[in-house]
């Protein structure tokens, strides 16, 4: 793969003196996936464990006449059949996805479980469900989002009422109104109005206007592990879940307000998770805790690949109307849109990042945005990287190449004269901190392919497009703590799951800031009872926020240090510094007392010093939103319609790259994402609400085959708050990729699809060509 | 998955008698990366299989033979693998060698087998254009001794073949292809690799001089079942090989070779477009084969 070579990372030291962070790391827990030995849940055997398996409802939308469990519980094996009337006490919320176990009057999308079968063999319990009656009446089933928002269209369910939406705040923190369902019973579940100046001025001092209706399809996280949760209960009140998740606090918190239980009687381990791309915050927990609690035994549920494409939280369909107005040149005057984001059947679509990122990259003094959240009778939505933010991208990113065509425009100019920088207004009015959009469009600019363009171009059917996407983050508080051993080595614990590295890039900060080599520090997600608290790990926000809180308790444990050799060395703190594994006096290293010294005198017997702990604990307000512009060399086939990838280019802006091999492997990861999106991801349904590829062959994943080397260019723009100045790093990478795609099909061979994924028999219907 | 009886053979005669034995209830299993994945999602055709009878310990399944006399021998628990990679069916059966090239990904290619490809009956089976245009027979062992099937009459529709209960496809024999013989299978699919078919076609040409003397053309994907395009080989036969017969005959391949459906993989239109596409293709990509070998 291309690299962007770095002279700190050959060396010891950067221009700043750093010996851990900015180095290119290999992941601490590497070498246990690679080898097969890391454990994740399905891999966890309890004594006396059963296995749940679910009844999944048969029909999109339906009233439940009857559930008969008699058979099933007969069957030789069968330890018990949980429906609807079987389930303890809970804190029921009809309004919520996660606040509703299994439903007792009605279905509202194929797929909801509604009952489960537990046995001590998975095979017995898989075979005991279909002997489960259940009768069901058929109800009219709303499909189609924009349908549903007519005022005859039929109800998708019941009014919604105290919606829940404390997991939607933990992958973007922004300042907005929403405006909740009320009044007559619609299938609009919530609805957000963003506008400044006026339009209709800025569309009359426009040169060009266009209006145009993008669409985006549902598509799944797809992650390579399916959700796998195991519960265990107590009578003593002790809850134990183990699960794969990004949120072990929050799963905590929302089981002890459903069950009643104090926090410090539950206890949830976060397995190391196999994909979840915020796929994998709260789905399975509440109904495996209630299995357990119900039988008194431990209970694993495992989805298998299918029950998790037709009962995961997907990302949505979305239609969105965009219209866009452009003086000759190239400032941008007006932009009104309205975005419908199909929320499934219940709420959680993510249409205010949505409506924040299409007005949102480029300065505009008129703007009109109305984003609407829509229920209809499919599997609920949640977020997958960036929730939302592709399908606004998508819109935006294409009419501002046709703009610029249009006007005889270079696309990476007339971004650069209106991208927005430090200070300008979001939609909703909040300022912009330093960002970095502006210096990725120059970056890019630098790549490879967008270098080679005019060459490319040359070529018949082939062309190289580009598009900016971007991401605001989450925000929450975070903590950790830092101990030092009897050798000298160090622990860190921290409460945040690891899915990207984030360990390690904790390990090079430890490192970074008392001055050790890395093998002398280890980084441990602990479990909610060991581990101080920390956020979910989306919004891209875990090196960013659990790592200034790690960089905090490394400081402490030096100060800490500092001032148990005050005796010894004969100075003042402010005389000391941290070298080679040692503190010693500033400037004369043989003045000095070793890590393990301090180890062995805080924990032999008689030790004169208090053990060494060092602590962090912060809260995190200021966003640092992260963009990336992304470039793309295609070829299509004009008889085909089939597009190929001849090159792929990425810059993004990291803030400082703690570790960039890690960095890079996301800005690639979400590249990826963002490329499969564009051409191949789509869950397809029929008229009756049933997912037909319900599979990954049908449903199709980019293979390595499928994709070009993705050349990566890291920028680095400081935040204020991150440590050294890193920002969020995740998500951003995967939100481009539609419109670059799409950009780059349209240099090609001059014909624009307003669809995703951009199949060659759309593209071919678009060409006139079928 | 649901429980069943698990029989491992090492003889044909064994199998064969186990199958027998447990009636329409036993199905038998070679790479399994059709059935298993049938029975995991209940999605077989037949009724869940109470017995499954393994073919992996049967040796004789497994071998390939070829001589200039007696043309090639495939057993058919020869995986996709064993077939792509043979040294004389790359070199004499181009187009066999490219659809079982192409199956799933080469961990699929590494089980899978082509008497299950033949036998799972997809109309998108790779393995079935080439066979198609080779003029494969089928050599179907069962509990009454041997019969032997021209490759095109096993094919019955989706998932459904000749084989009656009890009776086992032992092994595909090919004839040598005729001097002057240019063949080639191409498919086209979203993906680069693991698949499947949205159109399949295989084509085989010989050539003597520029006129073309035999013409074999088979399409998969775009029937009940893989098929031979009569009409296609018609307009080419007796023909000088050039790009107008080729677009006329491939004209006559979407137009009267075949009846595609619209799926969740392309619309019915859009298959048959490709068909035309693809086949003016292959056509030239063939003849060129031909001159090279002639």
């Amino acid at each position: 793969m291309a690299q962007e070579t770095k002279a700190r990372e050959d060396t010891g030291t950067d221009g700043a003196g750093h010996t851990a962070v900015g180095r290119r790391v290999t992941r601490l827990e590497g070498a246990a996936k690679v080898t097969g030995k890391t454990v994740y849940a399905d891999d966890m055997k309890l004594p006396g464990m059963l296995h749940a398996k679910a009844l999944y409802a048969p029909h999109a939308h339906a009233r439940i006449k009857s559930i008969d469990t008699a058979k099933a519980r007969a069957a030789p094996g069968v330890y018990a059949v949980i429906t609807a009337d079987d389930l303890p006490d809970y804190k029921r919320n009809d309004s919520n996805r996660q606040g509703l176990i299994f439903p007792d009057k009605e279905v509202l999308f194929r797929g909801q479980p509604v009952a489960a079968v537990l046995s001590e063999d998975p095979h017995v319990a898989e075979q005991a469900v279909e002997m489960i009656e259940a009768e069901f009446e058929a109800l009219p089933a709303v499909l189609d989002a924009v349908a549903a928002m007519e005022e005859d269209s039929p109800l998708v369910r019941e009014p919604l009422h105290d919606v829940d939406r404390s997991e939607e705040r933990g992958h973007v923190s922004v300042e907005t109104e929403e405006t909740e369902q009320e009044g007559e019973p619609s299938n609009i579940a919530s609805s957000a109005p963003f506008a400044r100046g006026d339009v209709e001025a800025g569309f009359a001092q426009a040169d060009v206007v266009i209006d145009r209706t993008w669409r985006s399809a549902m598509v799944h996280q797809s992650y390579i592990e399916p959700h796998s949760t195991i519960a265990d209960y107590d009578i003593s009140g002790e809850l134990r879940v183990w699960t794969s998740t990004q949120a072990p606090f929050y799963i905590r918190d929302e089981l002890a307000q459903a069950f009643g239980l104090p926090e410090s009687r539950i206890r949830i381990t976060a397995t190391e998770v196999g994909g979840g791309f915020g796929g994998k915050i709260y789905l399975t927990e509440l109904m495996v805790a209630a299995l357990a609690i119900a039988v008194q035994r431990p209970v694993k549920y495992i989805m298998s690949r299918k029950d998790d494409m037709l009962a995961g939280t997907p990302a949505p369909y979305a239609h969105i109307e965009l219209k866009t107005g452009m003086k000759r040149d190239g400032t941008l005057t007006a932009l009104q849109s309205r975005l419908i984001y199909d929320s499934g059947a219940f709420p959680g679509a993510p249409m205010l990042p949505g409506c924040m990122l299409i007005g949102g990259y480029y300065r505009c003094d008129n703007i009109d945005i109305k984003g609407y959240e829509v229920l209809t009778n499919k599997v609920s939505v949640g977020a997958l990287r960036a929730p939302g933010a592709h399908n606004a991208t998508f819109a935006i990113e294409s009419q501002m190449d046709m703009m610029a065509n249009e006007l005889g425009l270079d696309p990476l100019e007339v971004r650069l004269k209106n991208a927005v920088g430090e200070g300008d207004p979001m939609p909703n009015g909040q300022a912009y901190p330093a960002i970095g959009l502006r210096e990725c469009l120059e970056a890019i600019a630098d790549s490879d392919v967008w270098r080679r363009r005019r060459e490319v171009e040359a070529t018949p059917n082939r062309g190289v497009g580009l598009a900016v996407g971007g991401w605001l983050g989450g925000l929450q508080p975070a903590s950790a703590i830092v101990c030092l051993n009897a050798d000298g080595t160090l622990n860190v614990t921290v409460g945040s799951a690891d899915i990207t590295g984030s360990n390690t890039s904790f390990q090079q900060i430890v490192a970074e800031v008392l001055k050790v080599p890395l093998d002398m520090v280890n980084v441990e997600t602990g479990d909610t009872r060991t581990a101080p608290y920390a956020g979910m790990s989306a919004g891209s926000k875990t090196v960013y926020t659990v790592g200034r809180a790690v960089k905090e308790a490394a400081e402490d444990v030096r100060q800490q240090m500092f001032e148990l050799a005050m005796k010894r060395l004969e100075v003042e703190p402010e005389d000391m510094e941290v070298a080679d594994g040692q503190v010693q006096v500033k400037g004369a290293p043989d003045r000095a007392m070793t890590f393990q010294r301090f180890g062995k005198l805080s924990t032999n017997f008689g030790a004169p010093f208090p053990v060494i702990v060092g602590r962090g604990s912060i809260t995190a307000r200021k966003m640092a939103p992260g963009f990336s512009a992304q470039a793309a060399d295609v070829e299509v086939d004009p008889e085909t319609g089939q597009v190929t990838l001849h090159g792929y280019a990425i810059a993004q802006d990291a803030g400082f790259a703690i570790n960039p091999l890690s960095v890079e492997g996301q800005m690639q990861g979400g590249a990826s994402q963002g490329i499969g999106i564009a051409l191949w991801e789509e869950m397809q349904y029929d008229q009756h609400g049933r997912l037909l590829n319900a599979n990954l062959l049908d449903y199709r994943l980019p293979t390595a085959r499928d994709l070009p080397p993705i050349e990566t260019i890291i920028v680095e723009v400081p935040s204020e708050e991150g440590p050294y100045g890193a920002r969020i790093v995740g998500e951003p990478s995967i939100v481009a990729g539609a419109a670059a795609i799409g950009n780059a099909i349209d240099n090609a061979v001059g014909t624009r699809v307003d669809e995703v994924p951009i199949t060659p028999e759309r593209l071919l219907r678009a060409m006139g060509k079928l | 998955m649901r429980t069943f009886e698990y029989r491992t053979p090492e003889t044909i005669d064994e199998a064969i008698s186990l199958l027998k034995e447990a009636g329409g209830s036993a199905r038998p299993l070679a790479g399994g990366t059709d059935l298993v994945v049938q029975m995991k999602e209940r999605a077989t055709r037949f009724p869940y299989p109470e017995t499954i009878v393994s073919l992996d310990r049967v040796a004789e399944l497994r071998t390939i033979d070829f001589s200039d006399s007696d043309g090639l021998r495939i057993g058919s628990g020869a995986t996709m693998s064993d077939v792509a990679t043979h040294p004389a069916i790359q070199e004499r059966y181009t187009a066999l060698a490219e659809g079982a090239g192409v199956v799933g990904s080469l961990q699929t290619m590494n089980m899978a087998t082509i008497g299950g490809n033949v036998c799972n009956a997809a109309p998108s089976a790779d393995s079935a254009p080439p066979l198609l245009v080779y003029e494969a027979e089928a050599v179907i062992a069962g509990p009454n001794g041997r019969r032997s099937l021209p490759i095109a009459e096993l094919f019955r529709g989706p998932g459904e073949t000749a084989l009656e209960s009890g009776e086992l496809l032992a092994e595909l024999r090919l004839p040598v292809p005729p001097a002057g013989t240019g063949a080639v299978y191409e498919r086209n699919t979203p993906r680069k690799q693991m698949d499947i078919a949205v159109v399949g076609v295989g084509v085989s040409l010989t050539l003597s001089g520029d006129t073309i003397g035999r013409a074999r053309v088979a399409l998969g994907a775009v029937a009940p079942t893989p098929r031979r395009a009569q009409a296609a080989e018609a307009a080419l036969e007796g023909q000088p090989a050039n790009d107008e017969t080729f677009a006329k005959a491939a004209e006559a391949a979407a137009t009267d070779d075949c009846s595609p459906i619209t799926d969740i993989r392309a619309s019915a239109e859009y298959r048959r477009h490709l068909v035309k596409v693809m086949t003016a293709r292959l056509l030239a990509q063939a003849a060129n084969r031909a001159k090279g070998t002639s």
